[in-house]
C-alpha cells in the first residue's frame, strides 16, 4: 500500500464526497479557488499523525476510521431545541444560534447596537465579499493543519463581526454553536472579527449540546483588534459527549490593544483547540486564563501559543487541568518572542491535577526567546492538591471529601478570577463545580 | 548616574581582542597515524572490526547496527541547523603508528599533547590522583593507576581491550542501556565505535579514585566514534569525569559517542562532562558536530545517577544523557551548563523515565547564549503508570548577552499515575543592568562583572562538579565568554 493511499481513511474519502456533494453556489472566484486548493491539500496529506509535532499527544486513527457525511440543512433547521438552554448571566448583547453549523434566525436575537455589525458570515458573503477576501483566501498548507484545510473546503456559514473604531459596547455578543441532532454529520463554521481602533468589545463563544448524537465540528476564529482596542474572549465549551470537536483562533494584536480570553473546557469526547495570539503592535497585552475538567474517556488538547512581536508587549497566561476516569488531558503553551521584541514581559503557568490512575496529562509549555530585553517565564506541575492545605481544612472540622471538593474547585475556579460580571462568574463556577467529580470520604 | 551611562562601549578593542582569541586546545600534534580509508560500507565495518581483533560476535553486532542504520532517517526534530553530512567522506578509523604495549611505549609526542591539555598521563598522575584512560582520534592510548585500581577489583581499561579480555562482561551489557537502533546516531556508533572506556566496580566496592577519560580528535577528516559502558554492581560506587578537545579545523568533524551506564542495587555512579571540542570560529566555520548518546539505567532499587555537564565547545552539541528510573526508589540526576556564543547551537536536555516507584528525579540546566549562539533545553519527564509517588523537579534558567543570540525551552511533561509530583520552572532573562551597576559601582570592570554574574548563575551546577572539574569549568566558561559583553 502505497503512503498516498494509506493516507485516504474513510474519513478523508468522506469529506472528498462531501466535497463533490456541496450545491454550486454563487460565490466568488477567489473562494471557489480557496476551496478547491485547500480540499487538494487536505486530500494530499490525509489527517496528521502522532509523528508531526503538534499532534504528539493526539492520536486521529480512530477519527479517521469514521465516515461523516454533510450535515442536512433541513433537518437542522426544523430541529426542535430548547434555547433557554443557552442563557448566560450577564450575556444580553445580540445572540447567534447555529445549529449543527446550519444558522437560526428563529432561535436567534438581533439588536440593532450602535457600532456593531455581526451577521451571519452567508449574508456577509451575498453582501460585501470582497471584506473578507483577505480572511477566507487563506491556503494551509501544513499537514498540521488538517481540519483547518477541512474547515476551508467545507465551511459554508458562520459569524462575522465587525466594531466600528470608538465604538465601546457593554453587552457581551453571544454565539452559540449547538451540535448533536445529526449523527455523522460534520459542521464547519468561520468566525470574522474586527475590533476597531479605540473599540471595546466582550463575545462569548458558546459550545453546547442538543443531542448526544456524534459528530465532527471545525471552527475556524480569525480576530484582529486594531490599536487601542479591546477584547474579551470567553469560551464555554459544553458540548455533547461524543462530540468531535476542532477549534482553531488566531488573534492579531495591535499598538496598545489588549485581549483577554477565558476558556473553560468541559464538554466533548475529543476536542482540540489551538489558540494563536500575534502581539504584533508596540504595548499590546493578552490574557489567557483557560481551564478542563475531564472525566470518562474524554480527550481535551489545548495548544496555545503566544508570539511577542512589538516592542513592550506583555502576556500572562494562567491554566489549569483536572484530569479523571480514563480521560487524558493536553496542553502546549509555547511563548515565542521574536528578535526585535524587546521590553517584552511573558508569564505562563500550567497546573494539573490528576485524579484517577488511569487518567494522563502531558504538558509541554516552551519558550523560544530571541530577544535579550526580556522577561519570560513559565512554570508548571502536574500532581495533586496540597496536603498541607487539606490538613489546614480539615483540622477546621471539614470532612476529607469536601476539603478535596473544596480545593479542586477553588484550584478550577482561579481560571475565573478575573472574570468582572459576577453574575456570570459564579453561573461558570457552578458549571465547573457539576463536572469535578464527587469525592468520596476515603 | 543612570546605569546607561555606565552601559557597555561595544567597540572597545580590548574586548575586541579578547573576542578573537583562539581556542587553547586548538593544536594539531603531527604524528604518523593509521587510517582507514574515508567511506562507510560492511568492508569498512568488517576492516575495523578486524583490525581491533574483535571476536566474531562482535563483529556481527556491528554489521546488524549498520544495516539498521541504513534503514534510518536523519533525524531533524531538534532546533538545529546542521548541513548535510556526508558520511562516506568521512574516515572511521584512525589511530596513532606503533602498537602500544604500556604509557612507557607511548609515543613522547602524544604524551606532550596530554601534557598541553594539562590531562596528567605519567608520573605527575600520581600528584594528581586521578586514574585517566587517554583516547586520542580512534583508541586508547593508555591507562593510569591500572594496578592500583586491579587491587581494589575495579575493571578500567579502554573497551577493546575489554572486548578481548572481558568478552563476557561486555557481551551481557553493551547495547542493554542504548540499543543497536536506538536512534541515528547510536546506531551509527554501534556499527563504527572504535574505542572507549570500560569500568567494572564489583559488590560492595567504592571506587578509590576518580576515574577519568581524556578525548581528543586529532586527524584530518575522521569522525570519532566512542563507547563508554559503565556498570556499578550492588552497592558499588563510581565517579567518572570526561573530558574533550580537538584541533582547530575549517571542516566540521563528527563526533557521535554512545555512553551506557548500569547501575545495580544500592549503586551509584557520577558522571561528569566537561565538553570542550573546538567550538568553530566566530563566522561560524568549523568546529565539531557533538551527536551524544548517553543514559543511564538505574536497575537496582535505591540506586542513583547523576549526570554533570559543562558544555562549552562544538559547534552543534545534540546531547540528551538520560535515566531510567526502573529500581524502586532509585534517582536520577541531571546538572547542565550549556553555552552557546559566535554560531554555536546547542539542543541539550535530559530524559527523567520513572518506573520503580517512589523514584526521584531534579533537573537543574543552565543555559547561556552570547553572540549569534541559540541554546535549546529540551528535556522529558515521563511518569509510568507504576511509579507511585515519583517526583520530578525541574528548574530550567538561560541567559542571553546580545541581541542575536536564542534561548529556548521544550519540557515535554507526561504524567501517568495520580501519586505522582512533577514540576517544571524555566526563567529568560539578560544579566540586568541592576546587577552590572551594583558590580560596577564597587569597582569591578566589566568583563569580571559578567564573569561574577554568570558564575554565580551556573553556581548550583558547579558546586556537583568534582573539585578539579569545578575550576576548569568555571576558566572555561570565562575564556567562551570572553568578548560576549561590551
Amino acid at each position: 500500500m502505497s503512503e498516498a493511499t494509506a493516507l485516504r481513511t474513510p474519513l478523508v474519502e468522506s469529506q472528498i464526497q462531501a466535497a463533490a456533494a456541496r450545491p454550486p453556489g454563487d460565490e466568488p472566484a477567489w473562494l471557489a479557488q480557496a476551496r478547491s486548493e485547500n480540499l487538494a491539500a487536505f486530500t494530499a496529506g490525509g489527517l496528521p499523525d502522532t509523528r508531526i509535532e503538534a499532534w504528539k499527544y493526539t492520536a486521529l486513527r480512530a477519527l479517521g476510521q469514521r465516515r461523516i457525511g454533510p450535515v442536512d440543512v433541513d433537518a437542522a433547521l426544523r430541529a426542535t431545541v430548547d434555547s433557554t438552554g443557552f442563557v448566560l448571566p450577564g450575556v444580553d448583547g445580540p445572540r447567534l444560534v447555529f445549529v449543527d453549523g446550519v444558522f437560526r434566525a428563529d432561535l436567534s436575537t438581533a439588536q440593532d447596537v450602535a457600532g456593531l455589525q455581526v451577521m451571519p458570515l452567508s449574508r456577509a458573503l451575498r453582501e460585501q465579499p470582497e471584506s473578507l477576501r483577505f480572511a477566507l483566501s487563506r491556503h494551509y498548507r501544513e499537514r498540521a493543519d488538517a481540519f483547518a484545510q477541512l474547515n476551508a473546503a467545507l465551511g459554508f456559514d458562520g459569524v462575522v463581526v465587525r466594531v466600528a473604531p470608538g465604538a465601546k459596547l457593554s453587552s457581551p455578543l453571544h454565539m452559540v454553536f449547538a451540535g448533536g441532532t445529526q449523527a455523522e454529520a460534520g459542521s464547519h463554521l468561520r468566525v470574522v472579527v474586527d475590533v476597531g481602533a479605540e473599540a471595546a468589545v466582550d463575545v462569548v463563544e458558546h459550545h453546547v449540546a442538543v443531542g448526544e448524537a456524534s459528530h465532527l465540528a471545525t471552527l475556524v476564529t480569525d480576530i484582529a483588534v486594531h490599536d487601542d482596542a479591546r477584547l474579551g474572549w470567553l469560551i464555554v465549551q459544553d458540548a455533547g459527549v461524543a462530540a468531535t470537536l476542532v477549534r482553531r483562533t488566531r488573534a492579531q494584536l495591535g499598538a496598545r490593544a489588549s485581549a483577554t480570553v477565558h476558556a473553560l473546557e468541559l464538554g466533548g469526547a475529543l476536542v482540540r483547540h489551538d489558540l494563536a495570539c500575534d502581539l504584533a503592535g508596540q504595548g499590546a497585552h493578552l490574557e489567557t486564563r483557560g481551564v478542563f475538567v475531564i472525566g470518562r474517556r474524554q480527550h481535551v488538547d489545548t495548544q496555545l501559543s503566544i508570539r511577542h512581536g512589538g516592542r513592550d508587549t506583555t502576556s500572562d497566561a494562567l491554566w489549569r487541568g483536572v484530569a479523571d476516569g480514563r480521560a487524558r488531558g493536553v496542553f502546549r503553551g509555547a511563548i515565542v518572542v521574536a528578535e526585535g521584541a524587546d521590553g517584552s514581559d511573558a508569564a505562563l503557568s500550567n497546573k494539573n491535577l490528576l485524579l484517577s490512575a488511569d487518567a494522563e496529562i502531558d504538558t509541554k509549555p516552551e519558550l523560544e526567546i530571541y530577544a535579550d530585553e526580556v522577561k519570560a517565564a513559565h512554570g508548571a506541575t502536574i500532581g495533586q492538591l496540597d496536603e498541607r492545605a487539606l490538613f489546614y481544612l480539615r483540622s477546621r472540622g471539614i470532612g476529607l471529601a469536601q476539603a478535596r471538593s473544596l480545593l479542586t474547585l477553588a484550584f478550577c475556579r482561579v481560571a475565573l478570577a478575573d472574570i468582572s460580571d459576577e453574575r456570570l462568574r459564579e453561573h461558570l463556577g457552578e458549571l465547573l463545580d457539576k463536572r469535578l467529580p464527587r469525592m468520596a470520604d476515603a | 548616574m543612570t546605569p546607561e551611562t555606565l552601559s557597555p562601549v561595544r567597540d572597545n578593542a580590548e574586548v575586541e581582542a579578547a573576542l578573537n582569541r583562539r581556542y587553547e586546545a586548538g593544536f594539531v600534534t603531527d604524528i604518523e597515524s593509521v587510517s582507514l580509508p574515508p567511506g562507510l560500507s560492511e568492508d569498512i565495518v568488517r576492516q575495523l572490526s578486524a583490525l581491533k581483533n574483535e571476536p566474531e560476535w562482535m563483529t556481527d553486532w556491528r554489521l546488524a547496527a549498520y544495516r539498521h542504520w541504513l534503514t534510518m532517517p536523519t533525524p531533524d526534530w531538534a532546533k538545529l541547523k546542521i548541513d548535510p553530512i556526508d558520511y562516506q567522506a568521512l574516515s572511521y578509523y584512525s589511530a596513532p603508528k606503533a602498537g602500544l604495549k604500556s604509557l612507557d611505549e607511548v609515543d613522547p609526542k602524544l604524551l606532550e599533547t596530554y601534557e598541553k591539555l594539562g590531562v596528567p598521563l605519567h608520573e605527575r598522575a600520581r600528584l594528581a590522583g586521578v586514574a585517566v584512560d587517554a583516547v586520542f582520534d580512534s583508541v586508547s592510548v593508555g591507562t593510569t593507576f591500572r594496578k592500583e585500581l586491579a587491587e581494589a577489583g575495579v575493571i578500567f581499561c579502554s573497551m577493546s581491550e575489554a572486548i578481548r579480555e572481558h568478552g563476557d562482561l561486555v557481551r551481557q551489557y553493551l547495547g542493554s542501556v542504548v540499543p543497536t537502533g536506538d536512534n541515528y546516531f547510536a546506531a551509527l556508533n554501534s556499527a563504527v565505535f572504535s574505542d572507549g572506556s570500560f569500568v567494572f566496580i564489583p559488590k560492595g566496592v567504592r571506587c578509590p579514585m576518580e576515574l577519568s577519560t581524556y578525548f581528543r580528535i586529532n586527524a584530518i577528516n575522521t569522525g570519532q566514534f566512542e563507547r563508554t559502558l559503565i556498570i556499578c554492581e550492588d552497592d558499588a560506587y563510581v565517579s567518572y569525569l570526561e573530558g574533550c578537545t580537538a584541533p582547530m579545523r575549517d571542516e566540521n568533524q563528527l563526533h557521535a559517542a554512545v555512553v551506557e551506564l548500569v547501575a545495580l542495587e544500592r549503586a551509584q555512579i557520577k558522571y561528569s562532562t566537561v565538553q570542550n571540542w573546538y567550538p568553530g570560529d566566530e563566522n561560524g566555520v568549523g568546529g565539531i558536530y557533538n551527536f551524544v548518546t548517553k543514559r543511564g539505567d538505574c536497575r537496582g532499587a535505591d540506586s542513583k545517577i547523576s549526570w554533570t555537564q559543562v558544555e562549552t565547545g562544538s559547534a552543534i552539541t545534540w546531547k540528551y544523557p538520560s535515566c531510567i528510573l526502573r529500581g524502586d526508589r532509585s534517582v536520577g540526576e541531571f546538572y547542565s551548563v550549556a553555552l552557546t556564543h559566535h554560531h554555536q547551537q546547542a539542543d541539550t536536555g535530559t530524559k527523567m523515565i520513572h518506573i520503580g516507584k517512589q523514584t526521584k528525579s531534579k533537573i537543574v540546566s543552565k543555559g547561556i547564549s552570547a553572540g549569534r549562539g541559540q541554546n535549546s533545553y529540551r528535556g522529558l519527564v515521563k511518569i509510568e503508570k507504576g511509579a507511585d509517588g515519583a517526583r520530578n523537579y525541574t528548574q530550567c534558567d538561560s541567559l542571553l548577552i546580545g541581541k542575536r543570540c536564542g534561548a529556548h525551552t521544550f519540557p515535554y511533561m507526561e504524567v501517568k499515575n495520580p501519586t505522582a509530583i512533577v514540576e517544571h520552572e524555566a526563567t529568560t532573562s539578560k544579566i540586568s543592568d541592576d546587577q552590572m551597576f551594583y558590580c560596577r559601582s564597587r569597582g569591578i570592570g566589566e568583563e569580571d562583572a559578567v564573569s561574577l554574574i554568570v558564575d554565580g548563575f551556573c553556581k548550583q551546577v558547579f558546586r556537583e562538579l568534582p573539585m578539579e572539574f569545578a575550576v576548569e569549568a568555571k576558566k572555561l566558561l570565562e575564556v567562551s565568554l570572553e568578548g560576549a559583553v561590551g
